[in-house]
């Protein structure tokens, strides 16, 4: 069972790295439009996340359900044209 | 790119891997607990074997493969003895553990005299055995969380319900992320998506509201209207999902908490599940909400019937063609492959933290003006909305 790529990945903007503001946790972000987000974290990522570790349940596994510093951080790229935002 | 993509004169080839063959490592519901407590063995046809459920003199749940050792009888067939079950072909006795313990006719039992056994959990009314092909232990940290409802008195009793589905199961799976269809087939109106996977664990966050060409706006039973729903549903590993649900109505809201879940029968069939327990309180007093969670059960199985129909005359698809309005499909089968692979090939990006929030301004915009459409066409037949 291997599984494919998300053509839309290719065919419309590509993930790009994005840096939180707060405590610097690198991801990859992705917006098709300024309401659509995709969010990509990586272990070291999430170990940084400082909503995340103040969150309940954050640690043990239990469900997070984002964290707002790294959204605004993702917005303000968007709006610095870091991450593109494919025009309606 | 694989062959079976490569498009002809612009033409969309429709690729599929046969089903894996394997079945995944995780914990599966067998369904309640009870209903193997009556002192008889349970057939129970699953991961592409017969297996035997029987509850032995200890009060301990036990899923052992049903075929004896010995000559190959059906101990689905045979009796309880004590803790053991009992072959009805030449009444060897098995343990919970696998192991023969007596054989009433012989001196000793002979050597190898062991048969495959399941790992079980009677937690939360359900009974739960964990499938793993590797043969380790269930990690603590897979364990599935409590239902807190499920044995508090203010909460009703699971309202449970089962289906065979001729189908590989990951089309159920693929439900966590597909927004539309809820719409389309279920008649529903998410107005708010959102999709989390992280570890063993894909979380799907969706609000809705209630569409007045499928369910007109009248009071139903204790003059409440429904407004919309709010829904945090989580697979915690391959097959078991915990939806906490609620639904608005203009007066009060009903807590829920709904089962969504699955075990393989072979690779082309699985056992489909639901149960729901309903909060008691307010507004829901006496049997309110006992029948409000029969009604919702009624109101699941018809969901999926219309998935089943769906699912029966389909095909299946390992590279789907998405629209940017569609939930990330492949990035929900690259969390469920971590299932299908042995512990060591499970790799970051399978459980590394994915999200993804839908874009629902075009899909709302869309779906108001279909749902005004219905109830002017039915406004200029002469029927009410």
């Amino acid at each position: 069972m291997t599984v494919r790529r998300d053509d839309r990945l290719a065919d419309g903007p590509g993930m790009r790295p994005v840096r939180c503001d707060r405590c610097g946790a690198g991801v990859e972000a992705r917006k098709a439009s300024w309401q659509q987000t995709s969010v990509q974290w990586t272990a070291a990522a999430a170990a940084a996340c400082a909503e995340r570790r103040a969150a309940p349940g954050g640690q043990d596994g239990g469900l997070f359900l984002g964290c707002e510093a790294l959204r605004a951080s993702i917005t303000r790229a968007a709006l610095d044209g870091a991450l593109v935002v494919p025009d309606p | 790119m694989t062959a079976v993509d490569a498009e002809r004169g612009g033409v969309r080839a429709i690729g599929a891997e046969a089903a894996p063959t394997r079945f995944a490592r995780g914990w599966h519901c067998l369904g309640l607990s009870e209903r193997f407590r009556d002192g008889r063995p349970h057939a129970v046809d699953a991961f592409g074997q017969r297996l035997v459920v029987f509850e032995s003199g200890d009060g301990r749940l036990n899923v052992l493969d049903a075929y004896c050792r010995h000559m190959g009888g059906n101990l689905a067939e045979g009796t309880v003895k004590g803790d053991e079950i009992a072959c009805p072909f030449h009444d060897w006795r098995w343990g919970g553990d696998g192991r023969c313990k007596r054989i009433p006719y012989a001196r000793r039992v002979p050597l190898r005299a062991r048969t495959a056994s399941w790992t079980t959990l009677d937690q939360d009314g359900l009974l739960l055995v964990w499938n793993d092909p590797e043969g380790n232990p269930p990690p603590p940290e897979v364990a599935i969380p409590r239902i807190e409802g499920a044995t508090r008195d203010d909460w009703t009793d699971w309202v449970w319900g089962e289906t065979v589905v001729h189908a590989n199961c990951r089309e159920v799976i693929d439900n966590v992320v597909d927004m539309a269809h809820f719409f389309y087939v279920h008649y529903s109106f998410p107005t708010y998506f959102k999709n989390i996977f992280e570890g063993h664990v894909a979380t799907q966050v969706m609000k809705g509201v209630r569409r007045p060409d499928v369910r007109p706006p009248k009071a139903g039973e204790g003059g409440r209207v429904m407004t919309g729903n709010s829904s945090v549903a989580s697979y915690h590993g391959p097959s078991f999902m915990i939806d906490d649900l609620t639904y608005h109505y203009d007066t009060m809201d009903v807590e829920c908490v709904l089962i969504n879940c699955h075990y393989p029968i072979d690779a082309n069939s699985f056992v489909l599940q639901s149960g729901i327990i309903v909060r008691r309180g307010e507004g829901m007093e006496g049997t309110a909400a006992d029948e409000t969670a029969t009604k919702l059960a009624a109101f699941i199985a018809m969901g999926f019937e219309q998935d089943v129909r769906i699912w029966k005359s389909k095909t299946r698809i390992d590279n789907p063609l998405l629209c940017e309005e569609d939930g990330p499909v492949y990035q929900l089968r690259r969390w469920y492959e971590q299932f299908y692979v042995d512990v060591a090939d499970v790799r970051p990006e399978m459980v590394e933290r994915f999200e993804f929030e839908l874009d629902t301004s075009r899909t709302t915009e869309a779906w108001q003006a279909e749902v005004e459409a219905n109830i002017a066409r039915r406004a200029a037949a002469g029927r009410p909305a």
